[in-house]
């Protein structure tokens, strides 16, 4: 809502500066803000006369003005062709520093002195315009500031309402609110109409079909209007607050609306037929062409005013263009109705038309406003347009809306507060907010709420209205909290945050990325699950929940790669959803890891050489992780994919963990333009969390010393060292601790052999010191295993 | 003179002239040779010693040794002093660059939530979780949000279908809290939550929420004010100065918008609290009756209070970040910086 400060103080006392009021009404729960002005302060632009103006010597387009600024009559060179003598204009003077940056300088403009400037409204950045110098009114004071003058006009107010506030989306409405600042009155203004003899029944009728869309419809008529331009002071009214003044008629309506708040609506009474209004819900398909030009189908939610023929208007929306005041309209039907808040809502959402009235009865209008509004139009009217009013009024009130008796107990307000308010102070409050008081007694006070709160409906309601009145600041804060002692541990959150911190100790990055991703991201990976589509996307871009973290870390990669930010160690933790129709949102949530390497693995360094990426180290991501949530072991399980050059499924206690894979080169190439390797894994975080792990057990340490052997072989090529640490393992005897494989070596060959394994094995012996002949049995047994059950050859 | 008192002669001589040796070479070997060259003091005290009866022997071997030692000890620390000095003349560059460990970066959004998870769980509340993907019910319904009510203006909502949404907030994990269990509840609630608005520098499709709740007999807006200002002066800092403005929100009632004095700038005015000196930072109220009704929890009973904010909106103000895009982006030169 936009307020001018001058126009309100219309309707009380406002003993406040703006920047004041702007505070008093945001501490009421109304976020005010006062519009800047680029003039605001500006010193050395002062309201000049325009006394003389001859053609420039020298130049045609110019022109040589007197004026006169009260102390001092000075000569101008203007180039505006608006320029005119008696003007009252903004005149900067010589030393000036204009809001667009110009200092101004004494010049000769083709020879002639030039003792100022004759500003143009961009110049001063009031706007864009620079068709002609700005012109003030006839009584602007020569010789003032161009800032104190604008001022007088008031300061532009943009009051950011909250949606259970419909009253104050008026002057009368935030003047209420001042009146609870200052205890000063509210002055409603009087709206005398002066009625003819003929009665209003003899040109119009009203029948509501649907009296739950339409509670309350009421009309009059004013016969022999003149449209014509407003006013000035009507135009400028309603230019202070940024709406366009159109002709008198239409001006005293949006005036009343923006004074009352009560939208109101005004028709050609040529234009409706058959001295009827009806209120009905519209046919589904019915086609209107409303007053902005545009075509629209409806449907049965949309309420309309017809006449007796067609529609003349959609209810509390728009009008429709057949009925719209015309230049040469002479007699007006005005329209003040109370419309159901659900239904306009509707009408406006299906319509995708937000307007002035429907903002406001969407959120409730006065249902008992809806005279007063009807006769301060009807008066307005007269007053600006002339005409006479038929006598009396159309009112269609079938089932007046009843407000019920609402008890606020005093000891409720301070129990919720925790602070004792003087009752007094409580009940004139409620007074001031035009509560009716239908009892009070030390324990409760009865009241009905005035007809122009829809959001009082309740002792809470009252209960917000004292504390936002009395002052959020008055009350204090309990310096003594209650804190309620926790049996139940945060499980799930600890080790999901135990994760991060141990991936990101690892040395990788987070990155958080968009959860609304393309179709063609959603058919990525292992085994894409149906996604969720979104109804009303943003774009074709963003219309599914993601079913896989791994597009979106490929694309922050590819990002990255753009920047040259080719070494990347990447994670994210967070759901992805999946298409589920026996869940109760239609939807299944998995919370993933996703990691994320392509590029050097070490930060480049003078100490060390640099590291390719490769997809054993996110397996040792993987081994490490498992090792530190206290699972004894995954299962790696090699599975083919057509978008994983490799790819290696993870299983731990019989789950399906996750996997780790180089993404196919070609895929990479063709879908994402990156020619580097790039290496991910995505593991269910739920296997980790929802599964309790034991507690860690210690293990003793050996006291006994170990033996260390090496074992080098040729193998042959299909040989895994899976298979060939199984083996060392099965035939290492008792003692044999740890398979540790160190070295892959492929340089020469031996027998057809082309690579060589180098394992470095650890025997021990809990209770004594092991012999070393001992070990060389173990070792003879290990070296028989590998050469006859493997083919391998000692090295 | 017997042998004991020409051994503890030597030995002050010994001591005399270590106080004076040079730092040189020459004259550290010119100490030694005198003390235990061949034909040095010691020596000679030995030779002498050889000739002695074994009971004498027995009288002077461990002085002897002793001074022995003492003199060994003597030019070690002595040959030693000139090693270092020669090592310490060698240039060390130690302008060459630290080895800098190479650990990763959280999120600044991450650290801003775990900031403020971790103060509030010292004060008791437990973490709690919902799904992103929510019934209209209870991401509006249960919290008096009604269809076709103005207050869903508040919230453009990304549907799935007429009765699914992309949860607007993290407030229905309240409501499936509330639902399944019985007061006293103390929870918080992190999460990520979708809005259907245009992306730019100040706005992005989601945010990261964290919302408290805490639900029991006595609960005032004193206790709220109360929790809140703690929170802020453990977040933001003591000296924040803490603002609470009526303001309206459908499951609060009566509800409030929480500003904190601009930490940043000292209250003075800066671009980050566009001048004003005042930083918006949360939402909060007392639970709306209606929402208890509509949980089962009996509104003359119980109260409680709740309050909301965005932990994106936080880390950009708290930064001095402009554009929330960057959050989302994954450029590692800015991941790199927190």
């Amino acid at each position: 809502m936009i307020i001018n400060t001058k126009w309100l103080e219309k309707y009380t006392e406002v003993p406040f500066s703006p920047a004041e009021l702007e505070e008093r009404l945001t501490s009421l729960g109304l976020e005010s803000a006062v519009r800047k002005s680029p003039v605001d302060g500006l010193k050395g632009v002062v309201v000049a006369e325009v006394l003389d103006v001859q053609h420039h010597p020298n130049a045609d387009r110019l022109s040589v003005c007197r004026v006169n600024i009260g102390a001092a009559e000075l000569s101008i060179v203007c180039g505006a062709p608006n320029v005119a003598k008696g003007q009252k204009v903004p005149l900067a003077l010589l030393g000036t520093t204009l809001p667009n940056g110009m200092t101004l300088k004494p010049t000769k403009i083709r020879g002639v002195c030039s003792e100022g400037m004759i500003c143009a409204e961009d110049e001063l950045g009031i706007s864009d315009d620079h068709s002609g110098i700005m012109t003030l009114d006839n009584d602007a004071p020569v010789g003032m500031e161009l800032s104190e003058y604008l001022e007088r006009n008031g300061k532009t107010l943009d009051v950011d309402l909250t949606p259970n506030r419909p009253d104050c989306a008026s002057h009368i409405g935030i003047a209420r609110e001042v009146t609870l600042l200052t205890g000063k009155d509210l002055r409603i203004p009087a709206a005398p109409i002066e009625e003819s003899d003929e009665p209003v029944g003899n040109y119009i009728d009203v029948e509501i079909e649907n009296p739950v869309g339409c509670p309350r419809y009421a009309a009059r008529v004013i016969r022999g209007v003149k449209i014509a331009p407003s006013p000035v002071w009507l135009a400028k009214a309603l230019e202070s607050i940024g709406l366009r003044s159109i002709n008198n008629v239409v001006d005293a309506a949006n005036f009343v609306l923006m004074e009352t708040g009560h939208p109101l609506h005004t028709f050609d009474y040529r234009n409706v037929h058959g001295k009827k209004i009806v209120v009905r819900s519209a046919a589904e398909g019915e086609i209107v062409t409303t007053l902005d030009g545009s075509e629209r189908k409806l449907t049965r939610n949309v309420l309309l005013i017809c006449d007796a023929e067609r529609p003349v208007a959609v209810a509390g929306i728009m009008g429709l263009a057949n009925s719209e005041i015309m230049p040469e309209t002479t007699d007006v039907l005005i329209e003040s109705a109370y419309f159901d808040p659900g239904t306009i809502r509707k009408g406006s959402k299906y319509l995708g038309l937000q307007t002035d009235a429907s903002y406001r009865f969407e959120r409730g209008a006065d249902p008992e406003g809806v005279i007063y509004a009807l006769n301060r139009l009807t008066s307005l009217i007269v007053e600006v347009a002339g005409g006479k009013v038929c006598r009396g009024i159309i009112d269609r009130y079938p089932t007046p809306i009843i407000r019920s008796e609402i008890s606020v107990r005093l000891k409720r307000i301070f129990g919720l507060l925790d602070i004792r308010i003087d009752p007094v102070w409580i009940r004139e409050l409620f007074q001031k907010l035009g509560a009716q008081i239908v009892a009070a007694d030390p324990e409760k006070i009865v009241l009905i709420s005035p007809s122009f709160r829809p959001d009082l409906t309740r002792e809470v309601d009252y209960i917000e209205e004292v504390v936002r009145v009395y002052g959020m600041s008055n009350i204090p804060s309990a310096r003594r909290l209650q804190i309620q002692p926790i049996v139940d541990v945060h499980t799930r959150h600890d080790l999901v945050e135990k994760l991060r911190t141990t991936v990101c100790s690892y040395g990788y990055d987070e990155v958080f990325n968009n959860s609304l991703v393309c179709e063609r991201w959603t058919t990525f990976g292992v085994h894409p699950a149906q996604p969720v589509k979104l109804k009303n996307p943003l774009s074709q871009d963003m219309a599914y929940l993601r079913n896989s973290l791994i597009p979106g870390m490929i694309a922050a990669a590819k990002r990255n790669i753009n920047r040259k930010n080719d070494d990347l160690k990447l994670f994210e933790i967070g759901y992805i959803q999946e298409s589920d129709p026996k869940s109760e949102t239609l939807a299944k949530e998995t919370q993933k890891l996703a990691v994320l390497i392509s590029g050097e693995l070490e930060e480049k360094n003078w100490a060390h050489s640099s590291t390719k990426s490769d997809i054993f180290v996110l397996k040792g991501v993987i081994e490490d992780l498992i090792a530190r949530f206290g699972f004894s072991s995954a299962i790696f399980v090699s599975e083919n994919n057509e978008y994983f050059r490799h790819l290696i499924g993870v299983v731990v206690d019989e789950k399906e963990f996750g996997y780790v894979g180089e993404i196919d080169p070609g895929y990479l190439k063709n879908d994402w333009d990156i020619e580097t390797p790039i290496f991910v894994m995505e593991l269910n975080v739920s296997v980790l969390t929802e599964t309790m792990r034991p507690a860690v057990k210690y293990h003793e340490l050996p006291v006994y010393p170990s033996i260390e052997r090496d074992v080098s072989i040729w193998v042959p090529e299909k040989l895994s060292v899976g298979e060939t640490t199984e083996t060392i393992r099965k035939h290492g005897g008792e003692y044999l601790r740890e398979v540790r494989f160190y070295d892959l070596y492929t340089g020469k060959s031996v027998d057809k052999l082309k690579k060589s394994f180098t394992f470095n094995l650890v025997f021990q012996a809990n209770d004594r010191t092991l012999k070393d002949e001992e070990v060389d049995k173990a070792m003879a047994a290990i070296h028989d295993a590998l050469t006859n059950e493997l083919n391998a050859k000692l090295r | 003179m017997n042998l004991l008192e020409r051994a503890e002669e030597v030995r002050l001589q010994l001591k005399n002239d270590l106080a004076q040796v040079g730092s040189d070479l020459p004259s550290v070997e010119n100490f030694r040779i005198k003390f235990l060259g061949k034909k040095g003091i010691i020596p000679a005290l030995f030779s002498e010693f050889a000739t002695l009866s074994n009971d004498a022997k027995r009288q002077f071997g461990k002085t002897l040794n002793e001074l022995k030692n003492e003199a060994e000890h003597a030019v070690n620390s002595l040959q030693e002093r000139l090693n270092k000095q020669e090592t310490d003349s060698e240039f060390f560059d130690f302008t060459l660059p630290g080895k800098t460990p190479s650990l990763g970066h959280l999120h600044p959004v991450t650290q801003t939530l775990n900031r403020i998870t971790d103060i509030f769980r010292e004060i008791g509340f437990q973490i709690e979780y919902g799904p992103e993907v929510e019934t209209d019910y209870h991401n509006f319904q249960a919290l008096n949000i009604p269809e076709n009510h103005p207050a869903r203006d508040m919230q453009d909502t990304f549907y799935i279908d007429d009765s699914i949404v992309l949860r607007t907030h993290t407030s229905p994990i309240q409501v499936r809290t509330m639902l399944k269990s019985k007061p006293p509840i103390r929870i918080l609630a992190p999460g990520r939550v979708y809005r259907n608005e245009a992306i730019n520098a100040r706005s992005y499709c989601l945010f990261h929420q964290i919302e408290g709740l805490y639900v029991d007999e006595h609960v005032t807006f004193a206790e709220l004010k109360g929790t809140i200002e703690y929170f802020a002066k453990r977040f933001f800092g003591k000296n924040v100065i803490i603002r609470f403005r009526p303001s309206f929100f459908p499951f609060t009632e009566p509800s409030a918008e929480v500003d904190v004095s601009c930490y940043l700038c000292g209250a003075k005015g800066c671009r980050v609290c566009k001048h004003t000196g005042w930083l918006e930072i949360m939402g909060c109220g007392m639970v709306d009756p209606a929402v208890f009704a509509e949980v089962g929890i009996d509104p003359e009973k119980y109260t409680g209070y709740a309050f909301g904010m965005g932990a994106d909106r936080i880390a950009l103000q708290k930064y001095g970040i402009d554009d929330i895009r960057l959050f989302f982006d994954g450029d590692v030169r800015f991941l790199k910086q927190f």
